[in-house]
């Protein structure tokens, strides 16, 4: 993947020397050894900062909307579905974007492997062929890429760019994981009492910060429900039941338009498995009226529209 | 002030000392969450951690608080103030930084003129026991704000591993009864003591270098139009990680509930970095965007507490650096700033 | 102050459409027919008019049940609203059963204004299935539990 930042940075050079953007948002290296950080070049002497790796996890697709410029921006296959979503929705106007697209075959669950280091620092990271190399004081792991996957990549099937105006690198084979559902599934299984107290123990350590919903390309109301006082549907408090409803009521208001980028669970700083709620509607929403998120620009969001045979056996 | 040692396979023995005469808030490892809870047994303590990721303060500031409650029995209206357990309570294992951080909240919620209750109430009766940094992380910087891996500020004891044992030292007189207390300790030697003050040698070796926080303060008041602020807000995404991981933030919203009959008036912490947080009843919001949000942060912790304190109010600990979901790295913000202003000296 | 004994009646919250589900409401009252006392009724426009957060904060504030009513597909007075509202509350069901709240606690139903003797029977059925579970628990705010509706 390491290779495919020098083509990034000639994509990037290219498009702010012939001036067909202002700016282009990518990724450059992080201050710390697993992360990388989002980054806004706006001459090309600058474009030496985009880096492209294995920790480039967040999607970017999230600046679009606020940006009255021309922008580029760098989006791996699950970014350009939340940027087909956005188009859809009418939040960004096409001819304003140009879309770098790289195929991708995942980023690294950076809390998966601190939770390997057991409390060690990883001073450095290296990238080898089929394995991460991580360096500390006194110590040096290897572990295997394909193990370290975000639980979202591992699911993925969507790792080409589905809109794109350039295109990075060459395609990558498509992801086949045997039930993209399958957690959920699990799940569902369990007894009801179970899912509950679950849920309501996730619920207790969430610290209301909103990274979830602020880093989710699709949250952009200038002011979210969780914020309003008039009417006041929820106190921005920590009891288990406003953050309870909180989560409910963002996966409602993403249904039908969550891509599973899984931003959402990276950003979170507790750790909740919020994925095991949104995956769950998105498996409701393909049942219940066929229909996967940020494919195609035209089609209407599930919830904005109806057939007249959509499931209704349960009413009464 | 005296200082003893203990051999560090009898820690649960101190431990289980400790709670036979207070309530004892230490680490625990929720689901792979290092938080500061209540303890009732010293195998629930985990010591072998760098810091938590929510700060201790949420034990005398919490997150969600009832300031009353209030009931209608007929025309009798009552009303209810909770009150915080009052016993005698240990908060063991706690890191220098956030031991200081208590000392820069106390200044706002109980110095001056106005006190406020609730977190006298519970921050009362508390001795803390400090736990110094043998092995500070790439991420702190708490010795260019004002602290350091083994500052005592804010700490009654403080406690350093030496390997194979404790050094135990008073810090405060509070810090000298509890010490006095301890049974199965030994009085500390001269090696022990020149281990432990090398110990704080090579520590505070590795801080040297991370950021200069150094004049900030003159550096941030001549630059409140820069067109740094421009770029250095872009990648915020305007999350509260920072502000509700962060051991001396401390702003709150005041919320009631209820209905005729019965309700509650809460406190729950509230973040700067929200759209609404200064958003006037007349519709104008002085911090619209990102950027006036994110100087605002920066100016507060780097000059508006220095202005007011004389001290950063910043203590260093690195947890808005480790969790920011786009790694806004303020040490690099701050460099960035040294970087700038000092061309224009 | 003595404890006052009453027995638990289950209350519903009642969102009702009001060109057809209210229209029946009123049909069953007018025809004298007998029904549970229990639901508390809330006019809306259409169906489609039900947010799903108004379905939540009835249980957040201490409703054992909610039933939301609407005129049958086809029939909509502002010709589409209902379909609407069948696909949001297709979702919204699925995930309450999911988080572990009971089924049974959130129904709907078609009650065309002619239906009087359906809105009873459905208020009937409704009530029954909910005091089967006893009191709501789950995702009711805990100040709320002694009964705030």
């Amino acid at each position: 993947m390491t290779d495919l930042s020098q083509a990034v940075r000639d994509a990037a050079r290219r498009l702010l020397s012939d001036g067909l953007v202002d700016v282009v948002i990518g990724f450059e290296a992080g201050t710390l050894p697993l992360r990388s950080s989002p980054c806004f070049v706006r001459h090309a002497g600058e474009v030496e900062r985009l880096v492209w790796n294995m920790s480039c996890e967040n999607n970017l697709a999230k600046y679009l909307p606020r940006c009255s410029e021309r922008v580029g921006v760098i989006a791996k296959g699950c970014d350009t579905r939340s940027i087909v979503g956005l188009l859809g929705e009418g939040r960004i106007e096409r001819e304003r974007v140009h879309i770098v697209g790289v195929p991708c075959q995942g980023m690294l669950d950076r809390r998966r492997i601190e939770g390997e280091l057991a409390g060690r620092e990883a001073l450095d990271m290296q990238e080898g062929k089929g394995e991460v190399i991580l360096h500390g004081d006194g110590f040096e792991i290897a572990l295997e890429k394909e193990r370290y996957l975000h639980a979202s990549c591992r699911a993925c099937r969507f790792r080409n760019p589905v809109i794109y105006d350039t295109l990075i690198g060459d395609p990558v084979a498509e992801g086949v994981a045997a039930d993209e559902y399958a957690a959920v599934r699990e799940f569902e299984a369990m007894p009801r009492g179970e899912r509950w107290r679950f849920f309501e123990a996730q619920a207790s350590k969430c610290i209301r910060c909103y990274a979830c919903r602020n880093a989710c390309p699709l949250c952009y109301c200038t002011e979210c429900f969780a914020a309003s006082t008039e009417p006041r549907w929820l106190n921005p408090s920590t009891d288990a039941t406003d953050a309870l409803v909180f989560q409910i009521m963002r996966v409602m208001h993403t249904a039908g338009r969550c891509v599973d980028c899984g931003a959402c669970e990276r950003a979170c700083p507790v750790g909740l498995d919020l994925r095991l709620l949104t995956k769950k509607v998105e498996k409701d929403v393909e049942e219940l009226f066929h229909y996967k998120a940020g494919l195609d620009v035209h089609e209407r969001m599930p919830l904005s529209t109806f057939s007249p045979d959509d499931p209704g056996d349960f009413i009464r | 002030m005296r200082a003893v040692l203990l051999a560090k396979n009898q820690i649960s023995v101190l431990l289980e000392a400790l709670l036979q005469g207070h309530e004892v808030f230490a680490p625990v490892n929720d689901g792979g969450l290092i938080v500061f809870r209540q303890v009732d047994s010293p195998q629930q303590v985990v010591l072998g951690y760098h810091n938590s990721t929510l700060p201790p303060k949420r034990l005398f500031f919490p997150q969600t608080e009832t300031v009353f409650c209030y009931g209608l029995e007929g025309a009798q209206l009552a009303l209810e103030e909770p009150q915080p357990a009052s016993g005698e309570k240990v908060l063991f294992g706690v890191r220098p930084c956030d031991a200081r951080s208590f000392t820069l909240l106390d200044r706002v919620f109980a110095g001056g003129n106005h006190c406020d209750g609730c977190y006298l109430a519970r921050r009362e009766n508390y001795t803390v026991v400090g736990l110094s940094c043998t092995r500070p992380r790439a991420t702190c910087f708490c010795s260019a704000v004002g602290g350091g891996p083994f500052s005592t500020a804010g700490s009654d004891v403080l406690v350093t591993d030496l390997g194979t044992d404790y050094f135990i030292e008073a810090v405060t007189d509070k810090g000298a009864v509890l010490v006095e207390s301890l049974s199965g300790c030994r009085e500390a030697d001269e090696d022990s003591i020149r281990r432990r003050t090398e110990a704080q040698a090579a520590a505070e070796a590795t801080l040297r270098g991370a950021i200069s926080a150094e004049d900030m303060k003159r550096r941030l008041q001549e630059m409140w139009d820069d067109p740094l602020w421009d770029r250095l807000h872009e990648k915020c995404i305007g999350c509260g990680v920072c502000t509700y991981l962060c051991p001396t933030c401390h702003c709150f919203d005041i919320v009631d509930e209820g209905s005729e009959q019965r309700g509650r008036r809460l406190k729950i912490w509230d973040s700067c970095m929200f759209p609404l947080f200064t958003l006037h009843a007349s519709g104008h919001n002085p911090r619209p965007t990102g950027k006036e949000r994110w100087r605002q942060r920066l100016m507060h912790k780097f000059r508006y507490w220095t202005e007011s304190h004389g001290e950063v109010g910043c203590v260093g600990c690195g947890r808005c650096v480790v969790n920011c979901p786009v790694n806004l790295d303020i040490r690099q913000v701050l460099n960035e700033i040294e970087s700038l202003t000092k061309k224009v000296e | 102050m003595e404890e006052k004994h009453t027995q638990w009646e289950p209350r519903i919250v009642a969102f009702l459409c009001n060109w057809c589900s209210y229209a029946g409401a009123d049909l069953a009252g007018t025809s004298r027919l007998q029904y549970p006392p229990n639901t508390r009724t809330i006019r809306v426009p259409c169906a489609g008019r039900v947010n799903p957060l108004f379905i939540i904060r009835a249980l957040m504030h201490g409703a054992d049940g909610v039933l939301v009513s609407g005129c049958h597909p086809g029939d909509c007075h502002y010709l589409e609203g209902n379909y609407l509202a069948r696909r949001r509350f297709a979702l919204l069901k699925r995930l309450l059963e999911y988080l572990g709240i009971e089924e049974e606690r959130v129904q709907f139903a078609w009650v065309s204004a002619s239906e009087g003797g359906k809105f009873a029977q459905v208020v009937a059925e409704v009530t029954e299935s909910v005091r089967a579970l006893g009191p709501a628990q789950r995702l009711v705010r805990a100040r709320d539990q002694e009964g705030a509706l």
